[in-house]
Order: C-alpha cells, then sequence, then structure tokens
C-alpha cells in the first residue's frame, strides 16, 4: 500500500490531499510513521524523528497515528486479497506477499487486484512482480507510488546493478557501511564480487547469502501463517527517567499491559533497557513454566533490572514474553480429531 | 547441619530427586535440592512447584537442620567423589555446603532456603492403598495417548479412577484416546477419581520398584485432595496438582458400532507396521488397504521412496482404505500386551479401534488421516 496511515487519513480529510501530510506521534521523541509523497520531497521519512520533519517541512500538517483505524482499514485490503488469491502472507498493515504461480495470467489478475483495492478502499497500492520473494518486494517499492513492475531475476540484477546494496531488503546499514569501506557501493558490484572475498570478510553464511541477495536470488517459501515468537511492550519516555522507582512503575505497568493482551503464555521474560546516551541492553530469565501472569512476569522484570542497574539515566523500557508454547506433535494435515 | 551417607546410595537418591527440580525457574531455590536432616532422618526434596518429590536418605545424622543445594552442580559433585563415605555439612557463616569424601572437599554456596517451599505432607483422611505392580502397568499403558500440548491443559493429564475392584485410566491428545481398566484382586478401602499430569505419573512409574521379588505385594498409598494428589511408596512421597476443568467422557467418544472386526496376530502386525513406517517420513500417513482376506500395509514419501507389505487378514466386503499417523498406530499396536488384537473399523473417516483380544481391558482409539486419492 502507497504511503498507508497518511492515505488512509486523506479518506476521511480530502481537504488535505495535495498538501505535505505527516502521521506521527506527539511527544518530544515521537517518530515520523508516514510521510505523504509531497512530503517525502522536504526529506521527510519514515523513522526520523517528528521534530526533525517539523523543521524540515513546518507547512506539512502533522496527524497523531490512528493505528484501530489503519487495522480495520489493513484487514479490509487483506480480505480483497484472499477474494483473489489463495496463498497471501501478510507481512504487516501494509504488505503482503501474493503466491501467483498458479495463474495463468498473474499481470492482468493483479491489475484487476489493484483496481478492486482502489473502487472499494479508495487506496492505491504497488505491485512487484517475480520470480521470488526478493525480486517482488524490490520491484514493487521501485515505481510506487501506484507502481507496477514484473522482472525475470536477471532482469532485476540488470535494472538495479547501479543501486546501492541497501535497496535490497536483508542487507542492512552496518553491511552497508563495512561494503563502502570495501569499495562496494552498487548492487551490480557486489553482485560481481568473488565469494571467497565475502566470505572472508563476513563469514561464509553471510557471505554467500549477501552474494545470493546481490544477485536476486532466494527461495523463501511464502509463511502463510505466522506463529509470533514474541511480543513486547516498551515506551520511550518523554524524558530520560533516572530514579529507580519510577523506573520500576514504568516496567511493572508495562509487564501488566503486555500480560494483558498475551494471547499465549510464555516461558521467557526479558527486559530491554535502552540509556541517555543510546546503549541498549537487553537482559532475559527462562522460567520452568510458562507464564502469563502480571505478577510473575512483572517480578522477573523486575529482578532482571535490579540486576542490571542502569548507570545512567534511563530513556526506553521495554518488556518481552517469548517461548510460547511447545509445538505439539507434528500431525499430518489430513488428521482427524476427536471431538473433545 | 551435618550428616554422613554412602557415596553411592546419596548419588542414586540425588538422581531420583534432581529430575522433578525445576530446569530454569524465576525462584533459584527451585532449581535445587533440599537436604532435610531430623534427628533420626534425612529427606532429599525437590519441585518445580507442580510436581513434589521427597526421597529418604540413610545417613548418620550428627547434626539436624537443612540446607538447598544447586540440584545439577550437587549432581556432578557427588557421582564424581573419590570415597564410598561422604559428609555433607551446612557451613551458616559462609553460606555453604562443605562436601567432604576421602582427601577431595567441596563447598557449595547454598541457595536460599527461604525460598525454598514446605512440600505437602501425606496423610490426612481419605487414604487409598492401591497394588503399585497394577497402578504402574495401568499408566504405562495408557501414557502415551497424553497430550504434550501445553494449550489444552486439560488432555495433559491422564484421568485416574479408583473404586471398588477396579483400577481405570484415559488419556487422549484428541488424535488417540487409552483406556485400561485393571481389575483389582481386593476390594479398595475407598475411591478416588483426579486428573494427574502425565509427568507425574511418569515420575511415579520410575518411583516404584519393579520387576523384583516381592513387588507384588508393594502397595502404593494415594491421597486426594482438593487440588493435590500425593502418592507415598517405599518411604518417597511424590505430589503432584491436580488439572482443573472436565476430562472428555470418554464413553461418548467411543462409536457403538463397527462395520468390521478382524482378529489379527498382533505381534505380526506390530512389525509390518514398524517396517513400513521407516517410509513414512515428514508426516506421510502409513496406508491400511483392505481387500477380501488380506490388508496391504503401504506407505510414501515424496522424493524418499515408498513401502509396502500384504498380510493375511480374515476380511470380507466392500475394500477400502484408510490412512494413520504411523506413530500413532504403532503407539496403539504396542500399548496391547502381546498376542491377538482386535481391529475394529467403521470407514475411512471414522475413527478405529484397537483392544487385546484377551479381554484385558484395553482400548485405544485411533483418529484416521483424510487421504487424497
Amino acid at each position: 500500500m502507497d504511503a498507508f496511515y497518511v492515505s488512509v487519513e486523506l479518506l476521511r480529510r480530502p481537504e488535505l490531499r495535495g498538501r505535505p501530510v505527516v502521521v506521527s506521534g506527539t511527544g518530544p521523541r515521537a517518530v515520523v510513521t508516514t510521510a505523504s509523497y509531497e512530503a517525502r520531497r522536504f526529506g521527510v521519512r519514515s523513522a526520523i524523528p517528528a521534530a526533525r520533519a517539523r523543521r524540515l517541512c513546518p507547512q506539512a500538517v502533522f496527524i497523531p497515528p490512528d493505528f484501530e483505524l489503519y487495522r480495520r482499514v489493513s484487514a479490509q485490503v487483506m480480505g480483497i486479497l484472499r477474494e483473489h488469491i489463495e496463498r497471501v502472507e501478510v507481512v504487516g498493515l501494509d504488505e503482503a506477499y501474493l503466491d501467483l504461480s498458479d495463474l495463468q495470467r498473474p499481470r492482468a489478475a493483479m491489475r484487476r487486484v489493484v483496481a478492486e483495492i482502489r473502487a472499494r478502499t479508495g487506496l492505491t497500492a504497488s505491485v512487484g512482480i517475480g520470480p521470488n520473494k526478493l525480486v517482488a518486494k524490490v520491484c514493487s517499492d521501485a515505481e510506487k507510488p501506484a507502481g507496477f513492475l514484473a522482472l525475470s531475476r536477471e532482469e532485476a540484477c540488470a535494472r538495479f546493478a547501479g543501486a546501492p546494496p541497501g535497496l535490497v531488503p536483508g542487507i542492512g546499514p552496518k553491511t552497508v557501511e563495512r561494503l563502502a569501506a570495501m569499495g562496494i557501493t552498487t548492487l551490480g558490484r557486489l553482485a560481481a564480487t568473488d565469494e571467497a572475498v565475502l566470505c572472508e570478510r563476513f563469514g561464509p553464511n553471510h557471505g554467500r547469502d549477501l552474494l545470493a541477495r546481490a544477485r536476486f536470488h532466494d527461495a523463501e517459501q511464502l509463511t502463510l501463517e505466522r506463529v509470533p515468537v514474541s511480543e513486547s511492550r516498551e515506551t520511550t519516555f518523554p524524558q530520560d527517567v533516572a530514579d529507580p522507582a519510577e523506573q520500576e512503575r514504568a516496567l511493572v505497568a508495562l509487564a501488566e499491559r503486555l500480560c494483558t493482551g498475551l494471547k499465549r503464555p510464555g516461558r521467557t521474560i526479558g527486559i530491554k533497557v535502552r540509556l541517555d546516551d543510546w546503549t541498549t541492553v537487553t537482559r532475559a530469565r527462562t522460567l520452568a513454566e510458562r507464564t502469563s501472569d502480571p505478577l510473575t512476569v512483572s517480578s522477573v522484570a523486575l529482578d532482571l533490572l535490579r540486576a542490571y542497574a542502569p548507570a545512567r539515566p534511563v530513556r526506553l523500557l521495554g518488556v518481552r514474553v517469548a517461548g510460547f508454547d511447545a509445538p505439539a506433535p507434528e500431525v499430518d494435515a489430513g488428521q482427524l480429531a476427536l471431538p473433545v | 547441619m551435618k550428616i554422613t551417607c554412602s557415596s553411592a546410595e546419596l548419588l542414586a537418591q540425588l538422581q531420583t530427586v534432581a529430575r522433578v527440580a525445576s530446569t530454569r525457574s524465576a525462584v533459584q531455590a527451585l532449581s535445587g535440592v533440599q537436604v532435610a536432616a531430623t534427628a533420626d532422618a534425612v529427606e532429599l526434596r525437590a519441585t518445580d512447584m507442580e510436581v513434589s518429590l521427597r526421597v529418604p536418605l540413610t545417613a548418620d545424622v550428627e547434626r539436624p537442620g537443612s540446607a538447598v543445594l544447586p540440584a545439577r552442580l550437587t549432581l556432578d559433585v557427588v557421582r564424581a567423589l573419590p570415597a564410598e563415605q561422604v559428609t555433607l555439612e551446612l557451613r551458616p557463616s559462609d553460606q555453604d555446603v562443605e562436601i567432604a569424601s576421602g582427601a577431595a572437599t567441596f563447598h557449595i554456596r547454598t541457595l536460599r532456603s527461604e525460598d525454598f517451599p514446605p512440600l505437602p505432607e501425606p496423610g490426612g483422611d481419605a487414604i487409598v492403598e492401591v497394588p503399585a505392580a497394577a497402578f504402574v502397568e495401568t499408566v504405562t499403558r495408557v501414557a502415551r495417548s497424553a497430550s504434550r500440548d501445553e494449550t489444552r491443559p486439560i488432555l495433559t493429564g491422564i484421568l485416574v479412577s479408583a473404586s471398588g475392584r477396579e483400577l481405570r485410566m484415559v488419556a487422549t491428545d484428541s488424535y488417540r484416546l487409552s483406556v485400561k481398566e485393571t481389575p483389582l484382586d481386593r476390594e479398595l478401602a475407598g475411591s478416588f477419581e483426579a486428573n494427574v499430569p502425565a509427568r507425574a505419573l511418569q515420575e511415579l512409574v520410575r518411583l516404584v520398584p519393579q520387576g523384583g521379588e516381592g513387588d507384588e505385594e508393594a502397595v502404593l498409598r494415594v491421597g486426594v485432595r482438593a487440588n493435590q494428589i500425593v502418592f507415598e511408596t517405599g518411604g518417597a512421597i511424590l505430589s503432584s496438582r491436580l488439572i482443573d476443568g472436565q476430562f472428555p467422557n470418554f464413553r461418548q467418544l467411543l462409536p457403538d458400532s463397527y462395520e468390521h472386526e478382524l482378529r489379527i496376530n498382533g505381534d505380526e502386525f506390530t512389525d509390518v507396521v514398524r517396517r513400513i513406517s521407516l517410509l513414512a517420513q515428514k508426516n506421510a500417513p502409513l496406508r491400511l488397504a483392505f481387500r477380501e482376506g488380506e490388508v496391504t500395509v503401504s506407505a510414501q514419501t515424496p522424493d524418499v521412496g515408498e513401502a509396502s507389505e500384504t498380510l493375511p487378514v480374515a476380511f470380507t466386503g466392500e475394500p477400502f482404505e484408510i490412512g494413520f499417523n504411523p506413530e500413532f498406530l504403532r503407539d496403539g499396536l504396542e500399548s496391547v500386551d502381546s498376542g491377538d488384537l482386535i481391529l475394529k473399523l467403521i470407514s475411512p473417516l471414522r475413527p478405529g479401534l484397537i483392544e487385546s483380544a484377551d479381554g484385558s481391558g484395553f482400548l485405544y482409539l485411533i483418529m484416521p488421516i483424510r487421504l487424497n486419492v
């Protein structure tokens, strides 16, 4: 979906169309969740601090996020996808992979899907079609908004040869930096690099993976059902908190909020602490039994926080529960069950 | 606390009790074993808050007292002791226990005793004495059907009922259901019914000495309270929390009648199923194709291979094919004691029933896998 949160907001505030619009929180530390394409021209991008966005584009309209609404609209969009395509992997409120391999005419099918999304929701979507998820993802981003691009793997290699390596998902900023230090600043150059050189620099697994990505090789299957491995709640304080008692109160509140929304009990309880100098640490402990009990979770979280004893004021605190139920014995999809 | 005992016995008892100690817990003391010495008896204790175990230790008590030691480490230390005798002494000022054996000395820091909960005491008024051998036999027949899926706690238990001259246990993970009814030689002096975590009963099975002389007479004392069950056997006390909620009514799950009833040589059939299962990998079903006078057991795993074997059975009527999870079918066949078994079937999508032909009171209901043919 193109600039999803902003686009949804514009549906109910059409008078803002054509103006720079930014969806972001309001606190001193809020970040931009989405910027309209008009705002992006001023350099406003997702994840930059809202304060900086205000400086870059003072005339922009800032709207606080309404996730409830975004979730509803997202569900509607995903529903439309499922009406047309059998295998859908949803990867966020505004993104999904579709398996088109059984379709005779995948492009025509996707044009129909996009048209229907537009007709029924008023929103535009960008489509990327490729032989694997990697090509599809890069294609879908390449011509936003309302993009539509289908490429073979070889075509993708050729078309994005001059793009920076960070264009490809899975090549993060740290790797981009290290590649740049080796003089590798484009995907084309990365694709042409000797595997041995990359393996020596990044280790055999990461090295081979980088080369595969640069050449748009990807064998990843669609994950049709996402099984969450952990759930967490975190909060960034409006002002850094130095007082241990106040930190603990915040941690307990987070643990309670987390447990309230927890669908399954988990075994591992963890905390995340970010100090005012951005030092970020996580600590975790695994229990004998799964729990979703707020008292247990908060007491373990408190224990972990006390053991870490932040040496500087705390900017962010988080609580996490992981280690959900052990997978039940694997059974065949056609296995019938007793009505118990 | 200061005690002296045989290194070998300490090791044996420690190994038993440490199985129950929590491996990873928020409360460190739960990963420990408590050594509790009174003037005339020593007990080793462990708990993970669900299952608790207390085993006796023969020892000379020089000074009563108690200490909680880290289970894993202590076990490793005791296993490696050089001499036949060992002395354990709590040194409160150092907050450790000295373990001395031969010329070797260890000081092991203790865990917080205050955090180690008091364990359930045996006794009370509603004690039922059950022959230990019969109890253990019954557990082992049904335990494999208990669910390991923690999302459905009720099914992770075994429903144990004892009354009159019968002991009955039921377990199901919804894919199969085991029922074992064991007749008892003597009338029980009381009755109980409880959904006991299968894990606790499996610990109990390890605790009851088996096969030795005189074991036929061994007695298990069972006390059921509001949400707890306590077993006493040979000086050991195993207790467990009970599982809340209504256990499924197994009688309603058993079909009223069957289309086919086949008497099969159990050992032969089990062997065939074991062999052919080798080629039923990656959740592939085991197929049983019945035709006049025979059944063909076959399996196929894409990219791996296939196998089949035919054996004679007294089947009559329309041929049909039914699929089962090979592991579930094997569990059922292996739980029937040796000898002939009766296989009862209705149709490819209805449950099948395996029971022992000798009327030993064992039933194994198994749900099929839908075959895409």
